[in-house]
């Protein structure tokens, strides 16, 4: 690949999870049109053949996580190694750093979002890509207190995953976990956030039901891929100073200032940590390093691209086809903005899952474009589906499942068996808007088919969740 | 619902043999037909206590008991001779889930009802066939389950990996199986072993809606989640060999394959537009039911025929999602075992539907009838000889595959002329469930986390148990009690009995 310019039908840009399904999509729908794909780092890629080893050790086909091997999938794919520096627009250029001219028919970002760090700090990690893990799961080995800033789903996992450290959890809302669950759902994690063994818990299913992705074994990459579903999975996240993890929460307050150097001496003379944190509440905490998990900022920012539509979140606005306000720039995952017309039970978060579905979503419009075919928006965009692990539970958000854009103008039906199960519905007029689903509880379909066919509930009142009725199949 | 004291309810029900019973006239109101319902002692006390409680004061909820469900359906308009409660009846939308009901359509009053056929249209199980044993995949099991898991995708927002656009759905639509043979995802074979062939003829994807068609087009070849799932089978018990023997079924210890699934969200938009336009043609024709989930039409009308038809296309579309799950276990399978399917005999043995509405032939008081036949949760079960059974299974009668609740036994069984003269050929479909009894104890609890929840302002209401409950708390309508009590009663034959190695769910 030393030619400087090169052509082809349709170049991606990232190789995180909406790039990799966009090029896998592409390579599927249409096998003949060349595809490049520009990554900054080390790919993605969905793996196979999972062999549990034990409790919490996973075995996979490593021959399979080379670089090279989607390339080898796809005779058409092309993949480059290479920063974007530049796209124009206007003869359809992508310029690398490295000096290479990649002319392509059809273009699509998908170059993700980068985290929101409190500050540049030596002992301040962001996490939100794999580099950044690599470097967490090296750092957490010698450390004993570390300081954890962000509510979200990484904050969350890792409050669960990371073994053997102190961990003070600062979050600004009144409750944990806020991004996913109300606050009833969190009270009902906190028994296992605070359990003294929480290895007894994480029960490392023997089989995965769900794609799972991990990244290559070469070494990372600032500005790497994000992380996909049980990342956690692939390394190890484990100190060595207690023999069980001990977690503080911090409700309300956020970090104000970082203690420089003359304030740590006075504020401790031994100064036994490397780093001091003063928090909203007043308090100044030491620890060996703080993580940052506070949420993203999409990397919108591209030479060439300064007139292109933004959204107020800095993302790249796209209508129902994915397309940005450049004709033939489309934009996937976190680095855009839906523009268009919500469905009434969907609604964006930069989730893994959204940047899948519409990698591969994308990929149709794109494809569909090109062959001049007509195609239907995905339903995907029809519906908010969210499936993780929290706490050792199985966590299914569907809808409106925390009543947004209801304005609170909705009632609660709730059902709640401690350490078992929390099921929240959200209802509006006597139908089904949304639903937290955490534990087994068998009604993730009976859920969705009420929240899209919207029943009129009214005759059951809350025997819908009476407990001693199994109604998963009353609808079928 | 008429509401009367235990005492006076039970004088409306008489046992009739050992195991069935008839739910009299009057028992709810209009009744144009009797019911009956087929138990045994231990589902009799199951159902009876079902009654026991809805009799309560207070206990008026919103869901009825299997013999009140079953009278309701007595009284709908043209309904022919009875309506039938099978062993596994249990609280449904509309009917009751394994209540099955027949119109004459010869009657201009009959009517179809989207609640009699289920919003699952053609649920249904497939069984396939393994010339491997227990002791070849029990070793790799594990592998083999997780390579299931990598090729059918499941639960919530899974996606299909069959590629389809909107005009190949359109075609699936109206082909069913046949679009599946053509795109090469099946064997010609197993069409034949499929009630319908595979595909309604009558199926006009011009009925369906394009919500409809939006949502069914990701969800093809996904096994969805909730009681949908597919279970690697071990052959544990053979009781007629020789019919077992027709289906391919040597000996103990042979491994299968059920696939359990419909027509998902595809089958639910069908149902869901149905039940709007029905609500409407029911004002229009004074159409009256004794409940509100039992919206129906006229066959003839605009309504009832749009119905059907887009009906057939849903189960069509249901024959292309099991047909894909079909050639995706046989990859699994290839894979582990570097076998061909073809090599490996991955024959279906059969495929029945439970969600259904069919237009079938049948004597009534010694006449030949046409009658458009419901069977929700029921599957049919056509004795040996009949026309529409496979020259395989011409001698043996009809397979019927009976899946039990997940994790439990599965058996085959075959349909007899015992089925034609009491059930219009129809028998069991599965495990039941006994309303008011859920599977696990759940010890509710809600004291901190509704502290924390109602400083958000939002009104809440939360899931009670409404009854103590005196007698032993069994949740299930046992499948082996289900089975016994159609082998008992003659409604049809056990054969083959499967226990579950792994089971791939959502």
């Amino acid at each position: 690949m030393d030619e400087k310019e090169m052509n082809c039908t349709f170049a991606i840009v990232g190789g995180g999870i909406a790039g990799v399904s966009c090029v896998e999509s592409i390579a599927f729908l249409a096998p003949e049109e060349e595809i490049v794909l520009v990554t900054a780092s080390s790919l993605i890629k969905a793996v196979t053949n999972m062999v549990p080893l034990g409790k919490t050790l996973m075995q996979f086909d490593v021959e399979e996580k080379d670089i090279s091997v989607l390339m080898r999938a796809h005779n058409s794919l092309k993949i480059i190694n290479d920063f974007v520096i530049k796209i124009d627009c206007l003869n359809k250029q992508v310029e690398t750093r490295n000096g290479r001219i990649i002319n392509y028919k059809m273009l699509c970002l998908c170059n993700g979002a980068k985290p929101k760090l409190i500050e540049e700090h030596n002992f301040i990690l962001g996490i939100r890509d794999t580099e950044s893990v690599l470097q967490l799961s090296q750092k957490i080995k010698n450390s004993r207190r570390i300081v954890i800033v962000g509510n979200g789903g990484i904050a969350t996992e890792l409050i669960n995953e990371v073994d053997g450290v102190e961990m003070i959890w600062v979050i600004k809302d009144k409750h944990i976990s806020a991004t996913f669950v109300d606050p009833g759902a969190a009270e009902f994690f906190m028994d296992r956030v605070y359990k003294a063994d929480k290895h007894i818990y994480t029960n490392v299913s023997s089989l995965t039901k769900r794609m799972r992705y991990t990244i290559s074994n070469t070494p990372a990459v600032t500005g790497g891929p994000a992380l996909g579903p049980d990342w956690h999975n692939n390394f190890d996240i484990k100190g060595v100073f207690l023999k069980s993890a001990k977690v503080q929460i911090e409700y309300e307050c956020e970090i104000i200032k970082i203690l420089n150097k003359s304030e740590q001496k006075e504020f401790d003379p031994t100064e036994e940590w490397p780093i001091y944190v003063e928090l909203t509440n007043k308090k100044i905490i030491g620890c060996d390093f703080v993580v940052s998990a506070t949420g993203v900022v999409p990397n919108s920012d591209i030479i060439g691209l300064e007139d292109i539509k933004k959204s107020e979140d800095g993302g790249l606005l796209v209508d129902w086809k994915l397309e940005t306000s450049k004709q033939d720039i489309y934009a996937a995952g976190d680095v855009c903005s839906a523009g268009w017309e919500l469905a009434r039970h969907w609604f964006q978060m930069r989730l893994w899952t959204q940047a899948h579905q519409m990698g591969r979503y994308v990929a149709k419009s794109m494809v569909s474009k090109l062959k001049n075919e007509e195609f239907l928006q995905d339903f995907c965009f029809e519906f908010f589906t969210h499936v993780t692990k929290f706490f050792g539970h199985k966590v299914v958000l569907l809808g409106l499942y925390n009543g947004q854009k209801l304005d609170n103008n909705y009632e609660i039906l709730l059902r709640m068996t401690k350490e078992t199960e929390y099921i929240k519905l959200i209802l509006k007029d006597n139908k089904m808007q949304g639903a937290v689903l955490i534990g087994d509880t068998d009604l993730e379909e009976m859920c969705e088919n009420l929240i899209l066919n919207q029943l009129d509930l009214s005759i059951y009142g809350e025997d819908l969740l009476n407990p001693d009725i199994d109604i998963e199949d009353y609808f079928d | 619902m008429v509401v009367r004291q235990y005492q006076e309810e039970i004088k409306y029900l008489e046992k009739i043999t050992e195991t069935c019973w008839r739910i009299k006239k009057g028992f709810q109101p209009n009744m144009k037909v009797e019911g009956v319902f087929y138990v045994n002692n231990s589902l009799e006390r199951l159902m009876f206590d079902e009654l026991k409680n809805a009799c309560r004061p207070g206990a008026v909820g919103g869901f009825l008991p299997g013999m009140k469900q079953i009278a309701n359906v007595a009284a709908l308009p043209g309904i022919v001779w009875r309506s039938v409660g099978l062993p596994d009846v249990h609280s449904g939308y509309g009917f009751a889930i394994g209540n099955m009901a027949a119109f004459d359509m010869n009657d201009p009053k009959s009517i179809v009802s989207p609640g009699g056929v289920g919003f699952d249209i053609n649920c249904g199980v497939r069984l396939l066939r393994t010339n491997l044993f227990e002791e070849d995949v029990l070793p790799v099991k594990e592998q083999l389950a997780q390579s299931m898991f990598d090729h059918i995708p499941v639960g919530v927002g899974s996606k299909g990996i069959i590629p389809m656009n909107a005009r190949d759905l359109e075609e699936a639509l109206e082909m069913g199986m046949d679009w599946s043979l053509r795109e090469g995802y099946i064997w010609a074979e197993d069409k034949e072993h499929c009630e319908e062939y595979g595909r309604m003829l009558n199926a006009d994807s011009s009925k369906v809606s394009m919500r409809a068609k939006k949502r069914g087009l990701p969800q093809l070849g996904t096994l969805g989640a909730g009681n949908h799932y597919a279970e690697i089978q071990v052959v544990d018990e053979i009781y007629d060999k020789w019919a077992a023997c027709k289906m391919g079924i040597e000996e103990k210890g042979q491994i299968c394959v059920m696939i359990h699934s419909g027509s998902r969200g595809f089958g639910h938009q069908v149902a869901t537009d149905a039940l709007v336009q029905m609500e409407k043609a029911m004002k229009r024709d004074n159409i009256e039911t004794n409940d509100r989930q039992l919206a129906c039409a006229h066959i003839k009308s605009q309504e009832g025929q749009d119905y059907l038809k887009a009906m057939a296309a849903a189960a069509n579309f249901a024959w292309v999602n099991r047909s894909s799950m079909t050639f995706l276990s046989r990859q699994a399978f290839a894979k582990q075992f570097q076998q061909s399917p073809d090599d490996l005999d991955m024959h279906v043995i059969y495929d029945v539907s439970h969600n259904i509405a069919k237009i079938e032939e049948h004597m009534v008081d010694g006449k030949q009838k046409t009658l458009l036949v419901h069977r929700k949760g029921s599957t049919r079960a056509l004795p040996p000889h009949h026309p529409l059974i496979p020259v395989d299974y011409q001698l043996t009668g009809q397979p019927v595959l009976i899946g039990g609740t997940m994790g439990t036994c599965s058996y085959v069984l075959t349909g007899t002329e015992q089925a034609m003269k009491e059930t219009f050929g129809s028998t069991c479909h599965g495990a039941g469930r006994a309303l008011s009894r859920a599977k696990s104890r759940r010890n509710l609890d809600y004291t901190d986390v509704l502290e924390k929840l109602e400083r958000q302002g939002i009104s809440i209401r939360v899931a009670s148990p409404k009854l103590v409950m005196e007698e032993a708390p069994e949740s299930y309508k046992n499948v082996t009690d289900v089975v016994n009590t159609c082998h008992a009663a003659g409604i049809s034959r056990k054969c083959i009995k499967l226990r579950p190695i792994a089971v791939i769910k959502g």
